[in-house]
């Protein structure tokens, strides 16, 4: 385990270095400006919390789905679903019970969206990887399509949808003009414990894990990889859906067209990196949020934001490459 | 009329290629998501270097680009084990960065527009011709024959002395020079490279492959609809269609969702090769 | 061939093994499982290397690296689990590896394949997909491909396993056809009929070493399964009273199909009462595997029923098998009994993590669950470093008795296992065999599956036979009598 970690972050390092070193920059100083930008000030660390929060939810979504032994790409689609919904239902309802089945319906979307792609996978072994990247886009276009159309606030010239009623927000737990915490991070934080919970502590979550580690065991065991493969999918969605609520309710307030960066993108790379637990999801989209955050730092900088993405794509293959070495040494 | 024949070609130029790219790797059991990734590093490289090296070394040096990142999505597979897909989605990550890093670094501003004019007549010919090479190639030639036992059953493959990792290697290789042209082709086109160009373009030629049950030529088929479509979509922008306006959108998801309903079954049976994934 | 050792780790899979055989005839090799047959072929068509000894062919001597070398040379074989890709066509299946240049000249080649068809009376779609073909049918395909690349000496391990009789009978038509014209043929089989019928020469070997190799003509069915099953037993055997109780277990005219679509089981009928261990003999290959993943509910069978435990057990999940007492020892446990990644602890509930005390109203008790590992980890003596290390931790032999300890807890009524002792010692299988017979005591019942016909005759109460798909009982006077067994799993009467 240490090696690993160890060899991570001398792998990022060099790669750092060396594109900075391309970029005519000084290392030392990007590195410095990356991290001061990330969690020099209380301004910095909530900038980083509040860019971890949908990136915590959107990894545990597929962190799930990657302990049945699935790929849900789709996050970013379910995300967007799950926004839009919970914009249209929640601007009717104003207060705290428009703040709440604006989340449920955000979920219900995400899940009803992951649920062709489960069905897909669990009756017909079509591969969850294409169906997920494809109900994406298909999501990117209906949205963009609603927010430019039928739900699209009239009285405003963006292409976005009315402002949720303030009543209907998610709560601020502590709100400075420089300093703003959501709830939604804590949320998300119990969320991460709860998944942990279940993963560990019930039948249910046994039974996935098993579907995930060897299929067929699981099959001897009495278990249905069927029902496991929809299930790990409709949670998985539904967290995505709730991901994208959760960014109207607490952040956004509204809707638009190109509501994500790509946070269900990056999802992947924040579940493949918590490694084997649940709570590992949340240092792993802490990292992720430094290194959006920080990129940002850097780019005023001067250094372009990709280098950030670059390094974590290079870290989820070492990281995968480690892990193979791993399993082949005890295989003594 | 003839409008919307040349924009279909101009459209469906790059999904071609970039789906033989395809092809050459997943026929031989090689899960590729990075053809996006492969057909942006291509495309940036290829405009930086046609600053210093013109026309010549923007194609050749878009090819070099790609290459390397199917080199390293099948050392990653096939040496190391990595799996398939984790290793397609980390190299479409870094592609997208570093493109986003290289490009706004190293070139001038000043001269993004200028990159030189390839004519484009050379890609789409080359596009149109490609899928019937490669048909020949599978049916006629030992190599062709060996790419698809590999792809069908590695270990059966091997009881008859053939060596998966070598055959996919060369695949691979192929899926960087075809991937690499379809990448360079965007530029050349557009003459600019700009953020994200490819768009998921990628995406799509995979879904025109899988559509075409990884043959050649129903791919191509697949590749030329979903370009007619993008065609239709341009043509058709902002004009009334059976008496309401269909938002433009919908062309666009149109490739995706059809694709959905091709893998759940439902537009004839499951093609994909049985190999795929495996060692 | 001379001479021929090959050594496994602490197994001799051959001991200075001696075989000769000549142009133009059909030589058999038979024996039971672990005898050492498909060890000796896999050397001779270079799949493996011998630690000692020669191989000449034509009088040349020679050693294969690899089947390519043994091609080379002239010597293929065709195996039980065929070489075809169902996807390929038949005609790109049998010139794959041989193709004879760069370009892929297809009408010549099929011409050449027609013709070489005709001459053995075989006749292909060669466009069609392989898929389509039958199991004789992918047979024939398998020899072509030997006589496409110009084998001289041909291997054909078990090919009759999946064939009808008239499939096989039309098989042997071609084989004789392909000797007539110089062709050495090796025949590896355990169904002395064919032996008796087709055959010049037969070799027998058992556990490792050669017994006898005699002329067909000079022989007799009786007289081989003698010498395949060895002599009579010297282990003394006690058998404790046994009275069986009532019926847990009747399955009547099961037919099950295969993977390949054909017919694994047919018409197979049996009981099994409390208190009882049966034992299912046969050759790897006769149906076993499909009867318990079919009885352990991970098949469904085409005609037939089971009545398992006072229940229809048509409709019922593995799951609800397991809650009505159900027990596996899986014949694979790496790839069926445990996650190898995964704590002991954590495989311990695998199989019953529905079951009290594991689970707790749906939610793991993992404190019980501790307890229960701590259990079945020590029921057995498995040795490991630590219940929270992974199962990758273990030896073979050990993951073993962790895998056949777990079956027995929980008060199990009905214990499915299939080679419950693979990969353990003397003491180490007997201990396993004391636990089933502990809990059959108790009023369970247990099906063991092996492919060890002593180890099932010392400590099984019933043994029967099967073969082909199906399953035959020795006469009540000859219940425990190692030949009348032999015999039934050989197909010999």
């Amino acid at each position: 385990m240490i090696w690993r970690l160890i060899a991570m972050v001398v792998g990022a390092c060099a790669i750092l270095v060396g594109a900075v070193l391309v970029a005519h920059q000084s290392p030392v100083e990007s590195l410095h400006t990356l991290i001061h930008g990330s969690l020099g000030s209380p301004a910095a660390i909530a900038g980083t919390l509040r860019e971890a929060t949908p990136l915590l939810i959107c990894g545990l979504a597929v962190f799930i789905a990657l302990r049945a032994g699935l790929f849900n790409i789709g996050v970013e689609g379910q995300l967007l679903v799950g926004a839009c919904t919970c914009a249209v239902v929640a601007i009717r309802l104003p207060g705290v019970p428009g703040m709440i089945l604006g989340v449920v319906a955000g979920m219900v979307a995400g899940a009803l969206w992951a649920l062709p792609a489960g069905l897909i996978k669990a009756y017909r072994n079509g591969h969850e990887v294409i169906t997920t990247i494809m109900l994406n886009n298909v999501a990117i276009f209906i949205t963009s399509a609603l927010v430019a159309g039928p739900i699209k606030d009239k009285t405003q010239a963006d292409t976005a949808t009315a402002y949720v009623a303030a009543s209907s927000r998610m709560p601020w737990l502590y709100r400075t003009p420089t300093v703003e915490v959501n709830f939604s991070l804590v949320l998300g934080i119990l969320l991460a414990i709860g998944m942990a919970l279940w993963l560990k502590r019930t039948v249910a979550g046994y039974e996935l894990q098993a579907v995930g580690a060897n299929r067929v065991a699981a099959r001897f065991a009495g278990v249905s990889p069927q029902k496991v493969t929809m299930l790990a999918m409709t949670i998985s969605g539904a967290l995505g859906g709730l991901a994208g609520a959760v960014q109207v309710l607490a952040y956004e307030g509204r809707f638009y067209d190109g509501f994500s960066p790509g946070y269900g993108f990056d999802a992947l790379g924040v579940a493949l990196l918590a490694g084997g637990s649940a709570y590992g999801v949340l240092p792993s989209s802490l990292l992720f949020g430094m290194l959006s955050k920080g990129g940002t730092a850097l780019q005023i900088d001067g250094v372009p934001k990709g280098i950030t993405t670059v390094v974590l794509g290079m870290l989820i293959l070492i990281a995968a490459a480690i892990r193979y070495r791993k399993v082949t040494t005890t295989d003594a | 009329m003839l409008n919307l024949l040349v924009l279909t070609i101009l459209f469906s130029t790059p999904l071609i290629l970039a789906a033989m790219g395809g092809y050459t790797s997943e026929r031989g059991g090689v899960v590729n998501i990075g053809l996006e990734g492969m057909m942006l590093m291509a495309a940036c490289v290829g405009a930086i270097a046609s600053v210093r090296f013109g026309p010549v070394g923007e194609v050749v040096g878009g090819i070099i680009a790609a290459t390397i990142m199917s080199s390293l999505h099948w050392l990653a597979t096939q040496i190391y084990h990595i799996d398939h897909v984790i290793s397609g989605m980390a190299l479409n990550a870094i592609a997208a960065g570093a493109t986003n890093f290289l490009y706004l670094k190293l070139s001038d501003p000043a001269h993004g527009s200028d990159l030189p004019h390839i004519p484009i007549t050379i890609f789409c010919i080359t596009a149109f011709v490609i899928p019937f090479l490669i048909w020949l190639y599978s049916r006629q030639t030992r190599g062709g024959l060996r790419l698809l036992s590999v792809g069908s059953d590695p270990d059966k493959a091997r009881l008859m002395g053939i060596q998966p990792v070598r055959v996919r290697f060369f695949g691979l290789l192929a899926t960087g020079v075809l991937t690499g042209l379809a990448g360079v082709e965007l530029v050349a086109y557009t003459g600019v490279f700009t953020d994200n160009m490819t768009s998921g373009r990628g995406y799509i030629a995979l879904a025109a492959l899988i559509l075409g049950g990884w043959r050649p030529i129903p791919a191509f088929l697949a590749c030329f609809a979903f370009g007619f479509f993008s065609a239709l979509r341009l043509q058709l922008q902002g004009t009334p269609l059976f008496g309401a306006q269909l938002p433009s959108q919908l062309w666009a998801a149109l490739p995706y969702i059809v694709t959905v309903i091709a893998l759940a079954g439902l537009l004839g049976r499951n093609r994909t090769p049985a190999g795929l994934g495996k060692h | 061939m001379l001479g021929i050792t090959k050594i496994f780790g602490a197994v001799t899979a051959l001991d200075r093994v001696d075989l000769e055989v000549s142009q133009g005839a059909i030589h058999a090799i038979v024996g039971e499982n672990g005898a050492g047959k498909t060890t000796l072929m896999r050397i001779l068509y270079g799949a493996l290397q011998p630690d000692q000894g020669t191989i000449e062919v034509e009088g040349k001597a020679v050693r294969f690296g690899s089947s390519r070398e043994a091609i080379a040379s002239g010597v293929g074989m065709v195996s039980q689990h065929y070489g075809i890709i169902p996807e390929l066509t038949c005609l790109q299946n049998l010139v794959l590896g041989a193709e004879g240049g760069l370009i892929l000249r297809n009408r010549s080649a099929e011409a050449r394949a027609k013709s070489l068809a005709t001459q053995m009376g075989f006749e292909f779609e060669w466009q069609a997909e392989a898929a389509t073909l039958s199991p004789a049918g992918a047979q024939k395909l398998e020899i072509l491909k030997l006589l496409w690349r110009e084998a001289r000496v041909m291997i054909l391990d078990e090919p009759t396993a999946m064939l009808s009789p008239a499939d096989a009978n039309a098989l042997f038509e071609s084989l004789d056809r392909l000797a007539a014209g110089g062709a050495t043929i090796i025949l590896v089989t355990h169904r002395l009929p064919e032996v008796l019928e087709h055959c010049q020469r037969v070799m027998v070997l058992r556990n490792g070493k050669r017994i006898a190799e005699k002329a067909v003509a000079e022989t007799t069915g009786g007289d081989l399964a003698q010498l395949i099953v060895g002599g009579a037993l010297e282990r003394s055997e006690e058998s404790s009273p046994f009275s069986p109780g009532s019926p847990l277990l009747e399955v009547s005219n099961l037919s099950v199909k295969g993977d390949r679509g054909e017919l694994a089981l047919k018409g197979v009928e049996f009981g099994l009462r409390s208190g009882e261990i049966l034992g299912i003999a046969g050759v790897d290959g006769s149906g076993q595997r499909e009867l318990f993943e079919t009885i352990a509910g991970l098949k469904k069978p085409i005609e037939g029923s089971i009545v398992m435990l006072g229940n229809d057990a048509r409709g019922l999940s593995t799951a609800n098998r397991i809650a009505h007492g159900l027990r596996l020892i899986p014949e694979d446990r790496h790839a069926q009994g445990v996650v190898e990644n995964w704590s002991l602890d954590e495989n311990s509930a695998l199989g019953l993590q529905r079951l009290p005390p594991f689970a707790k109203g749906g939610r793991v008790d993992g404190r019980a669950r501790h307890q229960m590992a701590t259990q079945i980890a020590n029921r057995f003596n498995t040795r490991h470093g630590g219940l929270n290390l992974p199962m990758s931790s273990l030896s073979g032999g050990n993951q073993q008795r962790f895998v056949a300890a777990r079956s027995l807890c929980l008060d199990p009524k009905l214990l499915l296992a299939f080679q419950p002792a693979r990969g353990l010692d003397i003491k180490g299988t007997q201990q396993v065999y004391d636990g089933i017979r502990e809990v059959c005591r108790l009023g369970s019942a247990a099906l063991v599956v092996s492919f060890d016909l002593d180890e099932l005759l010392e400590q099984c109460d019933r043994v029967v036979a099967m073969n082909h798909g199906r399953l035959y009982e020795p006469p009540a006077s000859l219940a425990k009598d190692r030949d009348a067994i032999g015999r039934l799993m050989v197909g010999a009467q």
